[in-house]
């Protein structure tokens, strides 16, 4: 068939329709495209709705605050010590999540455990248990009565109303985040790229360190700052355990006992700007990778 | 000299297979999807673990079952894999790429060289993910021969590839394996793919080696009706005078008319014709040869495994054939015999060449 429109083609250099056709065309797509712009819009309008709404927290949360009620609750004495406890608190928690859970969950992501869906249910028991129910159960775990708080008192420790304790609080609330998206990570490296690194004679530390490990890190990172996050937030277990020397969290929970909403609101702004940023730089971190790896 | 005698065991049944390799010679394991080919060469390069066997490369023993055992690691054993996916490092730049192995070193002389030798010297800074297919594969390829290596194993690498690029990298392949003299197996489930790399070719079935030979042997001579039926036998026909005896029909080993000289003459009606690249393919319907009794519609492999008889015989011919239901005849040349087991036996259709 276009062959034999082709000579017109070939000499006029454009293709001329029958008349009518176009505007048959025309008509027949203006339905469909104009359906398909009142969906487009009115799914972005929706999409914006639940977008404000999830964020409505952080709006109101800038709306109710003043300059001056700021800078009334963070001078009064020793409103800052909160926010050191859980820093040093969340770096030492990362820290204990990255040197021990991430092996974990890098021999769940490659199948070398043996039942690993139990191992997995394991890891989801710890991040369904509400966080209070856990803070309970710790007591009777690590309390100064039993086996472990014996054992660590010869070290003249205590795993209640410690800074340990709040560690321990942290670890049990954000560990299993961080294991599941490690986890996540790490399945996300093929391994055949694993194989072609020992072929290429890396034994497999080498292979671990030079390919696994920077393929797996945007997730890691992810993984890490979300358990940060948690960490920071870390409450329901932590009133249990460890009430002293409280962190920001429960700063907030007793201003807002003592003195009410308004010197509360303060320190929930710490708490987000303490909390936030880890996550947002290991998005955009982990985003740049990506494009860098698009080359 | 790469020498290979192993048992692996897989989910669906165990692979048996021995294959000797000299240093520069290149072996192609043929067979269809799923024949334990892969294992094959997984087992060697130390990615699986045989159940028993012995795998020796050179001067060393890289896996011993019986005592004492021996079991190198991957990361020791000194072979190349290279795959049809070609396993570049996403997060490294090519020159990092090829500059993996310890033994590259990245800003060396004989990295610049290869690179630009596989014409990828352009493309050092940029990475992987920006590379086509072809230079992927050639980046692969560059990879290999930096990081040094003892044999060469080749898991289908191009078969994702189009034919001209493919054609390209194989003989760049062969070239190298002759230069370096080192062995080297490839894998395919084309036979063209084989035929064009291998000196020698081995087919493998269900995980046993069937028949081993120079490739035109092979397929010219095949030792049994299943290797027949694996390098593109379509049909059976029996040949006159001698009974029981059946002849394997190829249908790129047909021609028009009758030339007893040449093979055997099958006459029937064409039953239905097609281009087929620059010439024509045509299913010649045989008048039923009543041999025994019934004529098998899937013609290669009968009942209980046996070589069915041909219903209908597919032919490649150069010139159209003619219209349906006209009589046509053609001539087998020279086709292998094989026994009513599937056995090859010798002897050739020819007139006056008859054992």
């Amino acid at each position: 068939m276009s062959w034999a429109a082709s000579p017109a083609a070939a000499a006029g250099g454009a293709v001329r329709e029958p008349p009518g056709q176009p505007g048959r065309r025309g008509r027949a797509s203006a339905g469909p495209r104009a359906v398909r712009s009142v969906s487009g819009i009115l799914s972005v309008v929706g999409a914006l709705v639940i977008w404000l709404i999830l964020l409505g927290p952080v709006i109101t949360l800038f709306t109710h605050l003043s300059g001056s009620s700021i800078a009334s609750s963070l001078t009064a004495p020793g409103a800052l010590q909160p926010l050191v406890t859980s820093l040093e608190s969340g770096g030492v928690t990362l820290a204990v999540l990255f040197f021990f859970c991430t092996p974990l969950a890098w021999m769940l992501a490659r199948g070398t455990l043996p039942f690993p869906r139990i191992w997995e249910a394991g890891v989801l028991c710890s991040l369904l248990l509400p966080p209070l129910v856990i803070g309970l159960l710790l007591v009777f775990m690590v309390g100064p009565y039993t086996a472990f708080g014996g054992l660590i008192a010869h070290l003249n420790l205590s795993a209640t109303n410690t800074f340990l304790a709040l560690v321990i609080a942290e670890v049990y609330e954000s560990a299993p985040y961080y294991v599941l998206g490690a986890q996540a990570a790490f399945a996300s490296v093929d391994p055949r790229l694993e194989q072609q690194a020992a072929l290429l004679g890396d034994r497999p530390r080498r292979v671990f360190r030079r390919v696994t490990l920077p393929l797996a890190s945007p997730g890691l990172a992810m993984a890490l700052a979300v358990a940060w996050a948690r960490a920071m937030g870390a409450f329901g277990a932590g009133i249990v355990i460890a009430y002293h020397p409280y962190g920001l969290p429960l700063q907030i929970w007793t201003t807002l006992q003592e003195t009410g909403l308004a010197s509360a609101l303060p320190f929930a702004l710490v708490l987000l700007v303490v909390a936030l940023p880890l996550p947002l730089a290991a998005y955009v971190w982990s985003a740049r990778a990506q494009s860098r790896r698009r080359g | 000299m790469l020498r290979a005698d192993v048992e692996v065991d897989r989910r669906d049944f165990t692979v048996r297979a021995a294959i000797e390799v000299a240093a520069g010679e290149r072996l192609a394991l043929f067979g269809p999807s799923g024949a334990g080919k892969t294992t094959l060469l997984e087992a060697i390069a130390g990615l699986v673990q045989p159940r028993a066997g012995l795998i020796e490369l050179a001067d060393r023993t890289l896996t011993r079952t019986t005592a004492p055992r021996v079991l190198v690691p991957a990361w020791q054993r000194r072979v190349g894999l290279l795959r049809q996916d070609p396993g570049l490092f996403p997060h490294l730049s090519v020159r990092d790429n090829l500059a993996y192995a310890r033994s590259a070193d990245p800003r060396g002389t004989e990295l610049a060289e290869v690179a630009r030798a596989l014409e990828i010297g352009e493309l050092l800074d940029a990475m992987p993910a920006r590379l086509s297919g072809g230079q992927q594969h050639r980046t692969a390829l560059a990879r290999r021969l930096l990081a040094r290596f003892d044999a060469l194993l080749l898991d289908e690498p191009y078969s994702g590839l189009d034919a001209v690029l493919r054609r390209t990298l194989t003989a760049l392949v062969v070239r190298l394996v002759t230069e370096r003299a080192v062995p080297s197996v490839l894998v395919a489930h084309e036979l063209a793919d084989a035929q064009s790399f291998a000196d020698r070719m081995a087919v493998l079935d269900q995980g046993e080696i069937l028949q081993v030979g120079e490739p035109d042997q092979v397929v010219l001579r095949p030792c049994s009706a299943r290797v027949a039926e694996l390098v593109g036998y379509l049909g059976f026909a029996p040949v006159p005078g001698r009974p029981g005896v059946l002849a394997g029909v190829h249908p790129e080993r047909i021609a028009a008319g009758a030339a007893p000289e040449r093979g055997l003459v099958l006459t029937g009606r064409v039953a239905g014709s097609r281009p087929a690249g620059a010439a024509w393919e045509a299913d010649l319907l045989l008048p039923d040869s009543g041999q025994d009794g019934a004529l098998s519609q899937q013609a290669v492999r009968g009942r209980d495994g046996r070589p069915g008889l041909a219903a209908t015989v597919t032919c490649r011919l150069a010139d159209r054939p003619g219209a349906d239901g006209d009589t046509m005849t053609v001539t087998v040349l020279d086709p292998p015999c094989f026994s009513q087991d599937g056995i090859a036996v010798d002897g050739h259709v020819r007139e006056g060449s008859r054992p």
